[in-house]
């Protein structure tokens, strides 16, 4: 009995768990909205082990109250996979990945408004020979626009059943979750013909897909199919390799027909649109008039707009970067007010001791220093969440599109770099939609450059301290403000133009993307995303920060100095201490003394941790007023000395310090994040090399520069 | 003619597809198969098309693989 005949094991077993659901379809098709309409808040973000790509996991409750899992696959246009989002979907579907389940059953979202397109993506799914439920979504947008869909029709033709949908209104998800609970769901009926030349091939692979790699047949048949149309080549880290018996029927079929010139590839494809073709056609009426210039259209006039677009992609910014330093200054300044109450809470109700000193100065003033950027993050987050919701994020990268393909990038790369800004991990966790690698890694290498909000706290200090002795006039400090956005964002636009010419040349990049029409944004998924982002980051404070903390406390307080030293000497002392004195000579020709050597050294943690380091290292008194911390920490560091005499702190130094920060990779979460995301120590450690170089080095010309100028 | 070349406005119907076997399966998953109308909205650098009711923006670089004849009088 040929393979193929056998019955699939995962309908003849019974089930013995709750059933998993896959949520498959095309980008922009509502699959994200129909996920959360169907699990609410029963919803698990984490990342695939090895890949930074999210595992979005929830529980929905059939009719009859039973649990079913729903695993929201990312979006993709076809198994052949491009990108490593597209590579997790297509090996979850194939029980590829040891770290998920291989779904029961596929829930296929198709938006109903471009049914011919998305039925390619179906096609290659009903070959997988597992239970199938066809979720006709965006109902409402397809009658808009003057479309008929023949449902009946489209069930008959595939023999599973096809939900008309509106997820956005909530319309029709009874009737889904009535599907998803039936207990006998049929396999497709449809049937299409493997090209004759090509059936052997398709057979033989199936078989040792089947005997090596373990498949089940139907399976095996589809992973066939897939490995022959040659877009397998995307691999992701967690995902079984081929079987090398497999890897050699391939290899063999392929000379094969490379030798007798048949295009396998071509065939193959080719006849799958043939029954992709036969099977529309019917299936939809197109009204006499659809209607022309509908809103989304009218928006797009102006939102695309040659002049119209710049001025509104530039107002957007404008209201998310004032967003961000405005209304998030309220909510921090609670947090620094009841951070800092902790801290005298804990100094008054324990006795002195290194003890309460780890606590205070180490975990409290470690984990408050991060988590007070929360708020910056939640409003991030929710503009983000927002213009994506609203369908508005393709447009910006639409607009980008130009200049950034002045330095060899599309515009893809852009919105990466604007998360950037927020925070360099979200921002390089969005380059996966990057079909290029060269320009992903491009976009990687160059997103740290973007000032992040930790930068912020950092700038906040050493920006009035440049005219220690007068009152900054506030445009001043916008202005030096926008000069360090402006060094980072210039950089990043150089760099990545200096690897596309050498390091990582590549053809220029090709960009196709789809514009999802315009929609009013849900608040309910945007508060959602915004929760989400939010534990994941205090989840980090909570971990990763508090640990670093009392990392660096430990170094600042230990070995100890003699019994009655004072607080400056103890930190001279201390292995933070002497590690600054150590590189004392290599910052020395930048400005900068062992004591800020600490902070350097400190802040490589994460940047925002400078202030607190400077805090300890030139002793500043807590009070628990974070306005006169901040005010005297800046008047302790105004008053720090050279050995001879000369001021540290001079306004040259402090522009120095804050270009430095601009450039240098001061940060582990994102050496991390960059190590996941590439798969090995090469890039991190390069990006660390060079980032710092070019920190260094751009700090030597200024300070050497101004010294000689007389500053 | 390519579709870089298409007047802004007009309409052309999908001819062939150049480049890559890989670019073109690429395209045609987005939708732009052969006899696939469409009309292209705006653009010089970065195109914006309407095909099968959806729009799609794409770069020069991508355009000019697609051969687009010109259907005359369509809107």
């Amino acid at each position: 009995m040929p393979p193929h005949f056998q019955p699939a094991a995962a309908n003849a077993a019974p089930p013995r768990r709750q059933p998993v659901f896959a949520l498959v379809g095309n980008p922009n098709c509502g699959k994200s909205t129909l996920f959360n309409a169907l699990t609410g808040l029963k919803q698990k973000v984490a990342n695939y082990p090895g890949v930074t790509v999210e595992k979005k996991t929830g529980i929905a409750y059939s009719q009859h109250g039973q649990p079913m899992t729903v695993i929201d696959l990312p979006g993709t246009y076809s198994l052949a996979a491009r990108s490593p989002d597209e590579a997790v979907t297509r090996d979850v579907l194939l029980g590829r990945r040891a770290d998920t389940p291989v779904p029961d059953r596929i829930l296929c979202v198709v938006d109903a408004t471009n049914l011919e397109r998305n039925l390619y993506l179906v096609h290659q799914i009903l070959d997988l020979g597992r239970p199938v439920i066809i979720v006709l979504n965006m109902m409402d947008l397809a009658a808009q626009a003057g479309l008929r869909l023949r449902v009946g029709r489209l069930e008959q033709e595939l023999g599973v059943p096809v939900i008309p949908c509106e997820a956005i209104h909530g319309k029709g998800l009874v009737e889904l979750r009535l599907a998803m609970s039936r207990p006998d769901l049929p396999l497709s009926r449809h049937a299409w013909d493997v090209p004759t030349a090509i059936a052997p091939a398709v057979s033989e692979l199936q078989a040792s897909l089947t005997a090596h790699d373990g498949k089940p047949p139907l399976v095996a048949r589809a992973e066939a199919l897939l490995l022959l149309t040659d877009s397998d080549e995307m691999r992701v880290a967690g995902s079984a390799p081929l079987h090398a018996r497999t890897a050699e029927i391939l290899s063999h079929w392929k000379k094969r027909w490379a030798a007798d010139g048949t295009d396998w590839a071509g065939t193959l494809v080719g006849s799958r649109y043939d029954a992709i073709a036969r099977l529309c056609s019917g299936l939809a009426e197109r009204g006499a008039t659809p209607v022309r210039a509908s809103a989304s259209d009218r928006i797009d006039a102006v939102v695309t707009h040659p002049v119209w677009g710049w001025l509104t992609l530039g107002a957007i910014t404008a209201a998310l970067f004032l967003s961000i330093f405005t209304l998030a200054q309220y909510p921090m300044d609670w947090i620094d007010h009841a951070m800092s109450a902790l801290g005298s809470w804990v100094t008054t109700a324990m006795p002195p001791g290194d003890l309460r000193d780890l606590i205070t100065d180490g975990a409290i003033a470690g984990v408050g220093g991060v988590v007070i950027f929360l708020p910056q993050i939640l409003i991030l987050f929710f503009f983000i969440g927002l213009l994506e919701d609203t369908g508005y994020m393709a447009r910006a990268a639409f607009i980008m599109d130009r200049l950034m393909s002045r330095v060899g990038l599309n515009g893809k790369s852009f919105i990466p770099l604007l998360s950037s800004y927020a925070c360099a991990i979200p921002g390089i966790m969005a380059t996966r939609t990057i079909e290029d690698p060269k320009d992903r890694l491009v976009t990687i290498l160059v997103a740290p450059f973007m000032s992040c909000s930790a930068r912020l706290p950092v700038y906040l200090l050493l920006i009035p301290a440049l005219l220690p002795n007068a009152v900054m006039p506030i445009p001043t400090k916008v202005a030096l403000m926008v000069l360090m956005y402006a060094l980072g964002t210039g950089g990043a636009f150089f760099f990545a133009w200096l690897f596309k010419r050498t390091l990582l040349k590549g053809e220029p990049p090709v960009m196709i993307m789809e514009l999802p029409p315009y929609r009013r944004p849900r608040l309910k998924d945007v508060a959602l995303h915004m929760a989400q982002r939010a534990g994941l980051f205090l989840k980090r404070a909570g971990t990763v920060i508090l640990g670093l903390s009392v990392i660096l406390w430990f170094l600042t307080a230990y070995p100890k100095a003699h019994d009655g030293a004072s607080p400056q000497e103890q930190r001279a002392q201390s292995f933070a201490g002497r590690a600054g004195h150590a590189l004392e000579p290599v910052i020395k020709p930048l400005g900068f003394d062992w004591q800020i050597g600490i902070g350097l050294i400190g802040s490589f943690a994460a940047r925002e941790l400078f202030n607190s380091t400077m805090g300890v290292v030139f002793a500043v008194e807590q009070t628990g007023n974070d306005d006169t911390d901040r005010d005297s920490l800046r008047t302790s560091i105004t008053k720090a000395r050279w050995p001879d005499g000369r001021p540290l702190f001079t306004p040259l130094v402090c522009l120095n310090l804050m270009i430095f920060y601009v450039f240098a990779l001061q940060c582990m979460s994102t050496i991390a994040v960059v190590k996941r995301e590439t798969n090995s120590w090469r890039w991190p450690l390069f990006q660390l090399a060079y980032q710092t170089g070019t920190a260094w080095l751009v700090c030597f010309i200024v300070y050497q520069t101004g010294r000689a100028l007389g500053f | 003619m390519p579709l870089t070349d298409l007047p802004v406005g007009a309409t052309g119907r999908v001819c062939a597809l150049e480049g890559g076997a890989d670019f073109c399966q690429r395209l045609r998953e987005m939708g732009f198969c052969e006899s696939a109308v469409i009309e292209k909205i705006s653009g010089q650098h970065t195109l914006l098309c309407q095909l099968c009711g959806t729009r799609v923006a794409l770069n020069d670089r991508a355009a000019r693989h697609i051969v687009v004849e010109l259907i005359p009088g369509g809107t």
